[in-house]
């Protein structure tokens, strides 16, 4: 072979080989070195390990042992208010004062009766029910400046709040919902399209019963008569005169609520809603009814 | 001893019988169990949809006679897996295309886009809309998607440094710049320090000066 052809033919070599990717490229021989741990007279004295005691033995102290000190994690007195935190109950705030800035921007509609879908759907406020978060604390923040009548549904409401409220013709309930529901709530529309029936509400814990079945609070489960009552009762104590929403041109939809089974309004539990062929499955089975109703 | 060997030998044979019954009766015991751990769902679930809890995941198997579970189940060979043939809608339903409630689907649907302002008689909250006699200024600050005005307090170093920013600014941005400074002098009765991007169409005030400056932008009907 004359010396000649050794660049045509490694040329050509080249263009039969493959063409170099990830795949097929390493480092160059001896690029890397390698730590080595040295052997012999003075390469093997102590490897980084040190002299004496726990470090050349390597028996690490327990996690937090400070040597005989006191230790950091019981420097410090325990705090008990944490007990029990990651069981607590959270509710996010919506201040009155944010919701009329929503109203005031049109991101929610006010001819219709308001809940935590409609809400979420503003782009406002966010909430994860997966981290025991059960929906909206509606606050008294701006209950001054509140001018809206709205029907809207709430998780919890103060005093002042359910005052600001009605004090303009409008309606307040508070109602609960379990994560689950709370999920659907979120995102409707993921649900509709996991073509799954709509589940039915949950009951409230035994710990919320009294707050979900008090006419003071507004609760969902009250006594409607209660409810009116109280309404002329929080009237009388913050002093102005209650609108009368009976003979209110949109009393129909001010008195629109929903069944303490149902999730959302006007869909009732045991329904699949379709979106792609805008279409609704309704069941017939008996068996399917008596458990959707119970 | 002719007897005793007989006695014998059927004692062995009444033994191995014995042995056999038991072995028979055994085997069988064992295709029992076999043939109904195969079908355990489908029995758990026949006719007892019910005790389903609520909100878990509905099978939407109800067994009927005649019909075939469409469960899960593992044969030693995929050829001497029957053919699945009878499935039938396990549940009656009636179906309803674009029924009285669909305008409840459509309130819970998100919007395809943020909804545009109607002019009210008065705004409570403190949010004013933009004016048209802002268009005839040599300089224009627009609204961002959600309706409000681009100005922000940006904190950094622990709060060591406050700083104003107001972004997409078009126009003559020195001229914003100059009539800021003069803005915020006067109402504060101190120099402002300000600093202009015109690449970026943005610019940073040193100091907290939000309100002022929101005020001011309002007042010119941006």
């Amino acid at each position: 072979m004359g010396s000649r052809q050794i660049t045509e033919k490694s040329l050509s070599m080249l263009r039969s080989l493959p063409r170099i990717s990830l795949q097929n490229i390493r480092d160059n021989p001896n690029s890397k070195l390698k730590n080595k741990r040295g052997r012999a007279q003075h390469g093997g004295d102590k490897h980084g390990a040190g002299n004496k005691g726990s470090g050349q033995r390597q028996n690490f102290m327990r996690l937090g042992y400070e040597t005989g000190n006191n230790p950091f994690y019981l420097r410090i007195p325990q705090e008990h208010y944490y007990r029990g935190h990651h069981l607590r109950r959270e509710y996010p705030p919506l201040t009155l004062h944010e919701l009329q800035r929503i109203i005031d921007k049109d991101c929610v509609d006010t001819s219709k009766p308001i809940d935590i879908a409609s809400l979420i759907k503003s782009g406002f406020y966010n909430f994860q029910p997966d981290l025991k978060q059960f929906g909206i604390n509606l606050t008294d923040e701006g209950a001054d400046i509140f001018a809206a009548k709205i029907n809207i549904e709430v998780q919890w409401a103060s005093e002042q709040v359910i005052a600001a409220v009605e004090r303009n013709g409008g309606v307040i309930t508070t109602a609960y919902y379990d994560p689950h529901s709370l999920l659907l709530l979120k995102n409707p529309k993921k649900f509709f399209e996991s073509g799954q029936a709509i589940p039915r509400r949950m009951i409230p814990p035994s710990d919320l019963i009294e707050y979900y079945t008090s006419a003071k609070s507004r609760g969902y489960l009250a006594d409607p008569e209660e409810i009116s009552k109280e309404r002329l009762k929080l009237a009388q104590k913050y002093g102005y005169t209650l609108p009368d929403i009976e003979k209110d041109s949109d009393y129909k939809m001010m008195s629109e609520r929903k069944d303490p089974r149902q999730i959302f309004y006007g869909l009732e539990p045991g329904w699949v809603v379709n979106l792609k062929d805008e279409c609704i499955l309704k069941p017939k089975d008996q068996e399917l009814l008596s458990f959707f109703n119970s | 001893m002719t007897a005793g060997v007989r006695h014998n030998v059927s004692f062995e044979t009444n033994n191995i019988v014995l042995i056999a019954l038991v072995a028979i009766l055994y085997s069988l015991f064992k295709m029992a169990t076999v043939l109904r751990s195969q079908c355990a769902f489908a029995r758990l679930f026949a006719g007892k949809t019910v005790q389903i809890l609520n909100n878990s995941t509905d099978l939407g198997a109800k067994l009927g006679p005649g019909s075939q579970s469409v469960l899960s189940r593992k044969y030693s060979n995929y050829a001497h897996s029957p053919f699945v043939t009878k499935i039938k809608e396990q549940y009656d339903y009636e179906i309803v295309k674009k029924p009285a409630e669909w305008a409840f689907v459509e309130r819970l649907l998100p919007f395809e886009t943020i909804p545009a302002v109607s002019p009210k008689e008065s705004y409570p909250s403190g949010w004013i809309p933009p004016k048209e006699e802002a268009a005839n200024l040599p300089y224009f600050i627009a609204r961002t998607k959600n309706h409000e005005v681009p100005i922000y307090l940006e904190i950094t170093y622990r709060g060591m440094r406050k700083i104003t920013k107001i972004r997409k600014i078009e126009g003559d941005i020195w001229l914003l710049n100059d009539e800021i400074k003069s803005y915020l002098k006067e109402k504060n009765n101190r120099y402002v320090e300000t600093r202009v991007h015109e690449i970026g169409r943005f610019i940073e005030t040193k100091g907290d000066y939000v309100h002022d400056l929101m005020q001011w932008a309002y007042s010119k009907g941006f």
